[in-house]
């Protein structure tokens, strides 16, 4: 009879949390697809230079930490449910079922439930792991192969871990059934959240507002001397004050209000602070970017507390702006009576204040969520796009061999090696030589050689000959130079800017074998990875070798390329073998030496890379759907509320159409207004990561290529919006409809 | 007088063939201009069906009802609401409010459906309340009030649209005596000053005794009709007891 009960019930459940079971399933079917690359099983084919280890021990964890995030959804609609159902559990006690087997009846129905969403998730992410196979495959650039398999080892840790989730769910709720008392069993679907108004969040979250602007006052005074120093521009002196005053104004309007007693309204406050947090978050936007502008020694902790304040000042914004939404529309509500009594005008305010009494909190964290979930939406392509195009210019060569003289004082420590330890371990490996370039890179005039502060590190110089070669590896074209003239070569981070300034500045250059003058058109942006400059330069010196012969060699190169990719471990164990070999005393006084292998940059930053996109992806998703879903069933669960209104409508007179019409409008406000909200802010905060991180853009991705791949992933996330929408409005309508 | 509805040979029929059960078994009457007739009957007796029906929720097996000489069965399924809209007001036994809403802005919402101009709407809302002494609750949301002034508030819904004929379903129920009493004053008041025509159902002989015409109710059929003509409202209460008595003996007793 129990288990009668129970799966009748649970039947009834999923149709009612229909939107949490699909989104449980979703999860469910992610966590599989994204572990089942961790399978021991799982063995794709993506060539013997690459380790798949890194990715292995990196998705576990990273995985199983986003999906705790899951625990939260879970936790909360089975309270959701929990308070729907308190008045049947109130009538089965009283019916004199022991509290306990009613508590148990529970779990099993959210169990039963649960694993009906497992077993169809994990049917799902079976499909879904080929799509994260391809993905891998097309990271380490290999053809993607149909591979379909099951493996036993993930399937098993996906049902431990989500049935472990449910337990732990499940504990809570039989706890709180077990509990709780008849009559307040019977009283629980009256309780609604509290409302917002004369709850304590709001000044909880002004409070702590009001203590971030102190610590901004506080940072801003303390980096206060750098207003009085003459060399910085007036947009940094501005920057400097702005942090000051900016902050100090908003902290000044509340203790104005907090002065005048008679009419301390807290709402008045909250309109006050809007206006006045534009140029808190404005002049900390300007940080990071004058920093990078204007090279202030500012550190990272400065730069970095100045984001987390703008990332502060903008939860703050969402919070503020959807407290203020019921006084806006009051406010509107009031002013004409044309937007009052305007057809169910009235009807709709209603509904909306009503919700927005009670559902604040609910809606700011949505918000704050949502907002979070788009930008790490938007931040993939960029990071992912950043790195991988940096990988693609640094890992330009099988093995590279490079030195600095950095730590040097004395000319006689100057490097000199022929790293032929290097030549003797390939053939050992058996790996044949097609390429290899052993060059020096020089210092025009000796006399920089003492230039060691940071801005001001000398621009070396590369022969010609070992310049072409260096070419001929890479596929580039070769260059001439006349007797006496020079050329550039840039790193491809190097802005636009900065080469027209540098080429206008540098048009003669004095060396110590003579004046050489810039070839024409004698700027060159070849791909020859960026082992090749100068610390704290982007930028090469093309001579004649007539010249370089006469100038000091400082650092010792060389570039090799095999005939086959060095395999993964043979290239940790040379570079092992080059620590030994090379190793000097970090004491010492003496060149540095280091060596990149092709195989091992590409195995460990593709590892991380594909980790990171993974993770960041599987985050942003799961944080989506439970946004969507809690928004949605937050709607849904009170359909019943709902279809009492709807249908006093009804009476009264009001025909379908329009009914239909309201519902569109409530569910469009309930939605749109987090969704906006969140919108909203991380639009801000993706054009300000996309403004700070530009060049890089410019330099690895494209911005073609990169506003391609966002808008591929906004319409991505607009169908997911549209598509909880479309299924909260049919679920919703039914059930109003059912009520009337 | 003036006929505001008009019933003929009304029926309701519910279940298919061979099961048939009649809610409502030939019914007809009508009723006058500013009358307040009340429909009483024991549960079952088909009042709520018949009260269905004429308020055009629930359609008729077979005959006619007309409403200021509209055939309301033959009205489009379509164009019902706007009808119902601009001819019917409603008093319900649990109010009927909408929670979410001032009770001002409830009596608002009954015109504003009617697409009455945004500037009248907030006179007529004041001009009824002050008759039906709510003015001072107005900006109050119902759970903040009492039941009384709650369904007060209803009537003044009802009636600020000034409908051909308000519909009130056991108005009383949810309230104590008191609050009963003094509700049936306002609806009395209304009928009579206002010449509202009020449509009354009710098994309470006390709730129906305000009434000036009685229709009683008998498995679908009108079992008798009391009219008040010159007694005062304690000696129809009376005749109405009796014939409550009769209705819960044997049928012979009546016949």
């Amino acid at each position: 009879m129990y288990a009668k009960l129970i799966l009748r019930n649970a039947r009834r459940s999923v149709k009612d949390y229909l939107v949490y079971v699909i989104t449980l399933t979703l999860c469910v079917a992610m966590f599989y697809a994204f572990l089942s690359i961790t399978s021991s099983f799982y063995k794709p084919d993506i060539g013997v230079e690459f380790d798949l280890a890194i990715v292995n021990g990196g998705m576990k964890l990273a995985i199983t930490a986003i999906t705790l995030l899951l625990l939260f959804l879970i936790q909360y609609v089975n309270q959701y449910m929990l308070r729907r159902r308190m008045k049947e559990f109130a009538l089965q006690t009283m019916m004199g079922m022991e509290q306990r087997t009613t508590a148990c009846m529970f779990f099993a129905e959210t169990l039963v439930m649960g694993l009906f969403a497992l077993a169809a998730g994990i049917a799902a992410g079976a499909v879904l792991s080929q799509f994260i196979t391809a993905m891998l495959l097309s990271s380490y650039g290999k053809e993607y192969v149909f591979s379909w398999t099951l493996f036993p080892d993930t399937v098993l840790l996906t049902v431990g871990f989500f049935v472990l989730c449910f337990a732990l769910a499940g504990f809570f709720n039989v706890r709180t059934i077990r509990r709780t008392k008849i009559i307040d069993m019977l009283r629980a679907d009256r309780e609604n959240e509290e409302n917002f108004r004369k709850s304590r969040w709001m000044p909880g979250i002004v409070l702590l507002y009001l203590l971030m602007l102190c610590v901004m006052v506080y940072t801003g005074v303390t980096k206060a001397y750098y207003y009085y120093d003459v060399r910085y521009a007036f947009v940094v002196k501005l920057m400097f004050l702005g942090n000051i005053l900016a902050p100090a104004l908003s902290i000044l309007l509340m203790a104005v209000w907090w002065l005048k007693r008679k009419h301390r309204d807290f709402i008045r406050l909250c309109q006050i602070l809007f206006p006045a947090l534009f140029p808190v978050a404005f002049f900390a936007a300007m940080v990071p970017g004058c920093q990078s502008a204007y090279y202030l020694p500012l550190g990272d902790g400065t730069r970095n507390s100045y984001m987390m304040f703008l990332t502060g000042v903008m939860a703050f914004l969402i919070c503020d702006v959807i407290y203020l939404a019921n006084s806006v529309i009051t406010g509107w509500k009031e002013k004409s009576a044309e937007h009052r009594y305007h057809e169910e005008s009235l009807f709709f305010y209603g509904q909306i204040q009503s919700k927005l009494k009670t559902g604040t909190k609910t809606m700011m964290l949505i918000s704050l969520t949502l907002a979070v979930s788009v930008s790490l939406f938007v931040m993939v392509p960029a990071l992912v796009g950043w790195s991988m195009g940096f990988l693609k210019q640094r890992a330009v060569y099988d093995v590279q061999v490079f030195s600095s003289y950095s730590q040097v004082y004395e000319k006689e420590k100057l490097p000199s090696e022929n790293y032929e330890e290097i030549t003797e371990y390939l053939a050992e490996c058996e790996l044949r030589i097609v390429e290899d370039c052993l060059f020096s890179l020089y210092l025009p005039r000796e006399e920089e050689f003492h230039n060691r502060y940071k801005y001001d590190f000398p621009v070396l110089a590369i022969s010609l000959t070992d310049y072409n070669q260096l070419c001929r590896m890479r596929g580039e074209e070769e260059i001439a130079l006349a007797e006496n003239e020079f050329a550039l070569q840039w790193q491809s981070i190097a802005t636009g800017e900065v080469e027209e300034e540098f080429v206008r500045e540098h048009q003669r250059v004095m060396t110590d074998a003579g004046e050489l003058v810039l070839a024409e058109d004698g700027s060159y942006r070849a791909l020859l990875g960026e082992t090749l400059y100068n610390s704290y330069t982007d930028v090469i010196y093309i001579f004649p070798d007539r010249i370089c012969g006469n100038l000091l060699a400082v650092n010792r190169n060389r570039y090799i390329l095999t005939a086959s990719p060095v395999a993964y471990d043979a290239a940790i164990k040379l570079e092992e073998l080059f620590q030994k070999w090379y190793m000097t005393d970090r004491e010492e006084k003496s060149a540095r030496y280091y060596i990149r292998t092709r195989s091992e940059q590409m195995s460990s930053t593709t590892g991380s890379i594909f980790v990171m996109k993974a993770s960041m992806t599987y985050a942003a998703v799961v944080l989506l759907v439970s946004c969507f879903t809690i928004l949605s069933l937050q709607q849904l669960s009170q359909a019943d509320q709902f279809g009492y209104r709807f249908g006093v409508l009804k009476k009264l007179g009001v025909d379908e159409e329009r009914i239909d019409r309201l519902v569109v409008k409530q569910l469009v406000f309930w939605f749109g207004l987090p969704v906006l909200a969140a919108v909203v802010v991380s639009a801000i905060a993706m054009i300000y990561f996309f403004t700070s991180i530009s060049a890089q853009i410019d330099a690895y991705i494209g911005a073609a290529a990169l506003a391609e791949q966002v808008a591929a992933i906004l319409s991505i996330l607009v169908t997911l919006t549209v598509c909880y929408f479309a299924a909260t409005w049919v679920l919703f309508r039914r059930s109003i409809r059912s009520s009337f | 007088m003036k006929e505001v509805l008009r019933l003929e040979h009304i029926q309701k029929y519910y279940g298919n063939k061979g099961n048939i059960t009649k809610a409502i078994d030939d019914i007809s009457f009508q009723v006058g201009k500013s009358e307040f007739i009340g429909i009483m009957g024991a549960s079952g007796s088909g009042k709520t069906t018949l009260l269905n029906c004429i308020s055009t929720i629930d359609t008729v097996s077979a005959g006619h009802i007309y409403l200021d000489g509209t055939d309301v069965t033959e009205i489009k399924e379509k164009k019902l609401a706007g009808f119902r809209r601009k001819n019917l007001g409603f008093i319900f036994q649990d109010f009927n409010l909408l929670d979410t809403l001032t009770l001002g802005e409830n009596i608002a919402m009954a015109l504003t459906i009617n697409h009455v101009p945004a500037g009248e709407v907030e006179g007529h809302v004041q001009e009824m309340a002050e008759k039906l002494n709510i003015a001072d609750v107005l900006s109050k949301f119902p759970y903040q009030v009492s039941g009384g002034q709650k369904q007060r508030c209803a009537c003044a819904r009802a009636m600020v649209t000034h409908p051909q004929l308000i519909l009130a379903d056991e108005p009383t129920g949810a309230l104590d005596s008191h609050s009963a009493s003094m509700l049936l004053e306002t609806l009395r008041g209304m009928n009579e000053s206002m010449g509202a025509t009020i449509l009354m159902v009710t098994h309470d002989a006390f709730t129906a005794s305000y009434a000036k015409r009685i229709l009683v109710l008998k498995d679908g059929r009108i079992f008798t009709e009391l009219r008040r003509g010159q007694d005062g409202r304690k000696q129809f209460f009376g005749r109405i007891l009796d014939v409550m008595a009769m209705l819960g003996g044997d049928l012979s007793d009546v016949r």
